[in-house]
């Protein structure tokens, strides 16, 4: 079930809330657990069996871990168990087609083998109860005794599907006790309204841009068609992944629960390494306390921190998807951020912000090629339709297009910084008092919702695009 | 005691691996799609509809009848019957990405709704295809059969994979 679906909108969520409040506190957690359940069997009514089996072998896993307190050997190897047991059903789901297709390319045979659809979040909720593992492991979190609790941690459907990857020991807390406010309903509200909007308005209109220039041969754009391709993708993503995750932290402020922020205005960044600390949150942080302070950091020399950071960002790339171009997006983003921490990092601080923003837009913008291309070869012919490569450097196809969607744009790039979210609550401030202020802010968003649910009852199918992650 | 429940807990994550192996085999043999090319796939599948009369229809009535491209997809094939009073139809689909499924399943059941209106009451027998509509997804294949013998082009599609 989508989050922009009118099923979602119009009946789950609204049975939902109304069952969750009306509830007893002592079993909210169950009638949230059961609801997330539904949620994802409602897409995955046979995959929500590998996801509860998951949930049954990580809780065991957590205690087993905890009760070699006294044994760090045998808790090691408890936990790399666990691990590795974790890894090799994300593994199997993921990269078994990709393994046997990069050995059919290899070598010569042809090795035909059963395929299986992936499960759909199945590297957010594995993330997750690597987190819980390792956190326990690390003694960071006491294992949760109540297997429900721990199977809502896993399965919340506001952040099930598309993240943010929630770490145990953020949320511990909140499953035992949080607090369900009216002021935090609105403003969960509002945090979910902004996200549908995202997603229904400017990533799929963004989108429909995107695939209508990606339906042609790559050798026929031109340099302004494929410039604009490139921001209607880098646009479309923005707007579906941080839609997806408003959503998610509104729906779960709805239900009472904080979770942290998982985009920061991406896009106004002067570096590509403030890039990556607005850009997928907690995608970013997992992989830092998980991977690369284990790996050593940067408190070590500096070529074994050029190791830990490629390492970081290639497996970054492989957890996007079994493919060679999301491999060599890892890649490319692993090579940059060494360079700007140590060959031109202290150069770029120095110039002028407007160079710092069009530096990292640029390298961003070559990024999503890598990472929108279906190979390696397509983003290599792409990269040189961009530099005029194509079809010459401009041509009636790409005018039209700015032509027609340029307030698309205007939008697009006021919304992509906090120029719009001001912008909005400049408009509500515009009244006096409180209560006129809240009637002002009520119309406000219903125009937007009402706004966004116009585009979603005209539009198609249009699944976000981090499912398939 | 306390001895009894860690050896509880360390066989119950054993227990669930195995439920978690067992899960995923039985997925192999019954759910999975296959790697096969498409073509090879469509070759099987036609052979099995060689008696059937029904043709194959180019993309034109692929889209006209299910609202969808075929350029979207890795492979397209659809057969349907010649009479405009038959509800017999095959189709076959190799998707190109996982969320391409719900959008083909949610147009076969939109074809199947609109197609028993048009029957209703006037050819029941029709309709109880309809009724009785095959429908399998194996991996990146989508099969969907309409036919008094969809259970064997049903079956001719599970085994070419």
């Amino acid at each position: 079930m989508l989050f922009s679906s009118i099923t979602f909108l119009f009946m789950f969520l609204p049975v939902v809330l109304a069952v969750y409040y009306i509830a007893p506190y002592k079993i909210k957690n169950i009638v949230l657990l059961l609801a997330s359940l539904f949620f994802y069997a409602w897409g995955e009514p046979v995959y929500v069996i590998l996801m509860v089996l998951s949930i049954v072998f990580n809780y065991f896993c957590g205690r087993d871990i905890c009760s070699y307190a006294d044994d760090e050997r045998r808790a090691r190897l408890s936990m790399a168990f666990a691990v590795v047991v974790n890894l090799l059903i994300l593994g199997f789901f993921k990269y078994y087609g990709f393994l046997l297709d990069t050995v059919n390319a290899v070598f010569p045979v042809n090795i035909s083998y059963r395929e299986l659809p992936l499960p759909v979040g199945i590297s957010f909720y594995t993330f997750q109860a690597l987190s819980y593992i390792l956190d326990i492991y690390r003694k960071k979190a006491e294992p949760q005794k109540n297997i429900l609790y721990f199977a809502l941690y896993i399965s919340m459907f506001p952040q099930l599907i598309a993240g943010p990857i929630i770490r145990y020991t953020d949320i511990e807390g909140q499953l035992r006790r949080r607090k369900i406010s009216a002021s935090k309903i609105g403003q969960g509200a509002m945090l979910f309204i902004t996200g549908l909007a995202k997603k229904a308005v400017l990533a799929n209109t963004a989108g429909a841009v995107f695939e209508g220039i990606s339906e042609n041969p790559v050798g026929s754009l031109s340099a302004l068609t494929a410039w604009i391709g490139a921001f209607s993708y880098a646009f479309q993503i923005y707007y579906d992944f941080s839609g997806y995750s408003d959503m998610a932290l509104g729906l779960g402020k709805m239900f009472g629960f904080e979770f942290q922020k998982n985009f920061d205005y991406p896009y106004i960044s002067k570096s590509v390494t403030e890039f990556w600390r607005r850009w997928h949150i907690s995608l970013s942080s997992w992989f830092r306390e998980y991977v690369y302070i284990p790996l050593g950091g940067s408190r070590c020399s500096v070529s074994r921190n050029i190791f830990n950071l490629m390492v970081v960002w290639t497996l970054t790339g492989m957890w996007h998807g079994a493919a060679w171009n999301f491999i060599a997006w890892g890649f490319y983003y692993g090579v940059i951020l060494v360079l700007e921490k140590y060959v031109w990092g202290a150069s770029l601080d120095e110039m002028p912000p407007v160079v710092r923003h069009i530096y990292a837009g640029i390298i961003v913008l070559v990024g999503w090629v890598f990472f929108f291309s279906p190979s390696l070869g397509y983003s290599l012919r792409y990269l040189l339709a961009m530099i005029g490569g194509g079809a010459g450097l401009a041509d009636a196809h790409g005018v039209f297009l700015l032509y027609t969607h340029w307030l698309l744009y205007l939008l697009a790039a006021a919304g992509a910084s906090p120029l719009g979210n001001r912008l909005i609550h400049r408009i509500i401030r515009l009244f006096r008092g409180r209560t006129l202020r809240t009637v002002a802010a009520s119309a406000v968003y219903m125009g937007i919702f009402l706004m966004a649910v116009a585009f979603l009852v005209t539009d198609t199918f249009n699944p976000f695009l981090y499912f398939r992650f | 005691m306390r001895e009894t429940k860690i050896s509880y807990d360390r066989v119950m994550k054993y227990v669930a691996l195995a439920a978690i192996i067992a899960f995923v085999v039985l997925l192999m043999l019954f759910m999975s799609g296959s790697s096969r090319p498409f073509d090879e796939v469509r070759a099987d599948v036609g052979e099995s509809l060689a008696a059937s009369g029904l043709e194959e229809q180019d993309s034109a009535a692929f889209r006209r009848n299910f609202g969808l491209n075929a350029a979207d997809y890795a492979g397209v094939a659809y057969y349907s019957a010649e009479s405009t009073i038959s509800a017999s139809e095959v189709l076959l689909i190799r998707i190109k990405s996982d969320d391409q499924i719900r959008e083909i399943t949610d147009a076969i059941d939109k074809r199947i709704e609109s197609r028993k209106n048009d029957f209703g009451d006037y050819l029941p027998e029709q309709a109880g295809l309809l009724e009785n509509a095959k429908q399998s997804v194996r991996g990146a294949y989508v099969f969907y059969a309409v036919s008094p013998d969809a259970d064997a082009y049903l079956e001719a599609f599970n085994s070419s994979l």
